[in-house]
């Protein structure tokens, strides 16, 4: 008996027609909306925030296609994978909180489990916003990365969405993309970053230290990066913006020519970028030391980006302090 | 593969021959639900030999209408039933829960696309078949969405949630069952939460909806005809059966588990195959 996803009319698709303007758009709502419009199978589903995770062009262009569930992020997971099974691409959007901690069991039994396209897209990674605790995804990462089926993506930024809705439109399987509200719109001139699942961007090299991040984390590290550089350490920077498939390669290659390794994640220490890593070197055998910098095992509070990050130890100046501590102290 | 207006009769007849599988795959494995397949029987032979417009040979036929087992546990029913509407051979139901025998306890894809969605972590089905329903509607199929869902999972949240969304979508090609047995683990459902009146419940949700007696085979087409009439919302049928159906000394049995031995299983089978 064969499962019902490879049969047609059942989810799952082959074929992967996107446009270029996917590619090279520098939001979230513009890559999702370009990619819509070159396939018919994409459909977008939100809970009540329209604005806020950057569907509203897609709700105003493509009204048909656009589904709005209400409040109600459990039955929107499962009318996606009814949604999916009947043939369509289902794009899930809400805050990373409410479409992974609070419908996790949905998400495993309607889309992981039947491993159907079915893309889970949240917004407000991590500590970001003064809304505090209750919209602060700091096990997102970890949730996601243990259910089978399931890429997790979260690209540096705008430089990098583009290639991030690509790729996760070309999986033909569960996505769950993390994502930060685009802030520099049109104006923005930051070179296109490639995004492919399972491969990591080396963005720097150095020797004595590499530093793999993710997301918001990666512009941090590169700043850190700047800092120590003054110091005279010489640091590597990897951007791992596909937590899973996680580049093993990469990691090993690292592990072999630096004698520290640092990961940088604006989610808890336990179970994203730090432990994926973590098991990595382990199961390689690598002796290498790490350091994971990330927020450890609390809740955090309500507040803006830069104070939070600074008191949590995730900016630019912080991970610097960290890094050039843990050289000290190696 | 058309609605095939069978006389009720033949129904019924169909529906005993269900509840005797039921009872061969129980007492063989002494595992699985016998009184709620029972119960539910009637529900089964009237959806899946009269309704559901499907093809046996092309069971992922693109127009087939879906049907959901919410409740996915019920499956010695299921299986019984897929068995007699050739959708799976009937030597497959000796496998019944069997290690290695996709004939799961719970229902899972595992079966192929005749299980069009694998459930049992209860209160996500009517979900899954309202997603079905706004897919195939805007593809513009003339196909429907079946879903059964048991009574105790009312408990659940998200149905309500599914509830407020599917009358919000106005979804005409959907219809929910609600298999009323009064029965959960713990017992009876007014001893853990009291859900009556559940019809009121699902009209007041914006629904059509109407409380049948789920063991009158004209009651069950009757019911299911008019939903298939009804434009511009969903439509539920609060079908209340009797748990044990069919067999008179196991009907109005309350137990959410129930063994039976080869000696009571023969004498059920007295009953359902009088011929035999």
């Amino acid at each position: 008996m064969t499962r019902a996803t490879n049969v047609e009319g059942m989810g799952g698709f082959k074929d992967i027609r996107y446009a270029e303007e996917a590619l090279s758009a520098r939001s979230y709502g513009a890559a999702l909306l370009a990619a819509a419009q070159a396939d018919p199978r994409i459909v977008c589903l939100g809970a009540d925030l329209s604005q806020p995770t950057e569907t509203a062009a897609f709700r105003d262009t493509l009204p048909d296609r656009f589904f709005m569930m209400g409040i109600q992020e459990a039955n929107m997971i499962g009318a996606a994978g009814g949604m999916a099974r009947s043939g369509d691409i289902p794009f899930c959007h809400s805050f990373c909180v409410f479409v992974t901690r609070r419908v996790y069991d949905q998400v495993a039994m309607q889309v992981a489990y039947p491993k159907l396209p079915v893309k889970i897209v949240g917004f407000i990674p991590g500590l970001a916003t003064e809304l505090g605790v209750s919209h602060q995804a700091i096990d997102d990462l970890s949730l996601m990365r243990s259910l089978p089926n399931m890429a997790v993506i979260e690209p540096s930024g705008p430089e990098q969405v583009g290639a991030a809705v690509a790729e996760a439109l070309a999986y033909d399987g569960p996505v769950y993309l993390r994502l930060a509200i685009s802030r520099g719109k049109g104006e923005d001139t930051t070179r296109l970053q490639p995004f492919k699942l399972a491969a990591a961007q080396l963005l720097r090299e150095g020797v004595d230290v590499a530093i793999l991040a993710i997301g918001g984390m990666v512009a941090e590290a590169m700043q850190a990066a700047d800092r120590l550089a003054a110091q005279g350490v010489l640091a590597t920077v990897a951007n791992m913006a596909s937590l899973k498939p996680l580049d093993a390669g990469l990691v090993r290659d690292l592990a072999g020519r630096h004698r520290l390794l640092v990961t940088v994640e604006n989610h808890s220490v336990i179970g994203g970028l730090g432990s994926a890593v973590a098991e990595v070197l382990a199961d390689a055998g690598a002796g290498v030391r790490l350091v994971r910098i990330g927020v450890r095992d609390e809740f955090a509070e309500g507040g803006t980006t830069a104070y939070l990050w600074d008191k949590y130890g995730l900016s630019a100046p912080r991970i610097a302090e960290r890094v050039s501590a843990a050289l000290r102290n190696g | 593969m058309t609605r095939t207006n069978k006389p009720l009769e033949d129904l019924t007849a169909q529906a005993a021959r269900l509840r005797a599988h039921v009872v061969r795959m129980v007492a063989r494995v002494r595992v699985g639900y016998l009184l709620q397949g029972l119960g539910a029987a009637d529900l089964f032979a009237a959806l899946y030999f009269d309704e559901l417009n499907l093809d046996p040979a092309d069971p992922a036929w693109p127009e087939r209408d879906r049907f959901i087992l919410s409740t996915a546990h019920n499956t010695a029913l299921l299986y019984a039933t897929f068995a007699e509407r050739g959708l799976i051979a009937v030597e497959a139901l000796e496998t019944y829960t069997r290690d290695g025998s996709p004939l799961e306890v719970n229902a899972s894809e595992r079966m192929g696309p005749i299980v069009e969605a694998t459930c049992g972590s209860l209160g996500q089905g009517l979900s899954v078949a309202l997603g079905m329903a706004l897919s195939l509607r805007r593809r513009g199929s003339e196909a429907r969405v079946y879903v059964v869902l048991g009574d105790g999972e009312l408990q659940e949240g998200q149905v309500w949630e599914a509830a407020l969304s599917a009358s919000s979508h106005g979804l005409d090609n959907l219809c929910l069952i609600i298999d009323r047995n009064y029965l959960q683990v713990e017992g009876h459902t007014d001893k853990v939460v009291v859900m009556d009146p559940i019809d009121a419940k699902f009209a007041a949700f914006g629904w059509n909806t109407t409380l049948i007696d789920g063991n009158d085979m004209g009651q069950i087409i009757e019911a299911l005809d008019q939903a298939r009439r009804v434009r511009g919302m969903p439509s539920a049928i609060v079908a209340q059966t009797r748990p044990g159906a069919g067999v008179p000394f196991l009907e109005g049995q309350m137990a959410h588990v129930a063994v039976i031995s080869q000696e009571d299983a023969n004498r059920a089978l007295a009953h359902l195959e009088p011929a035999a």
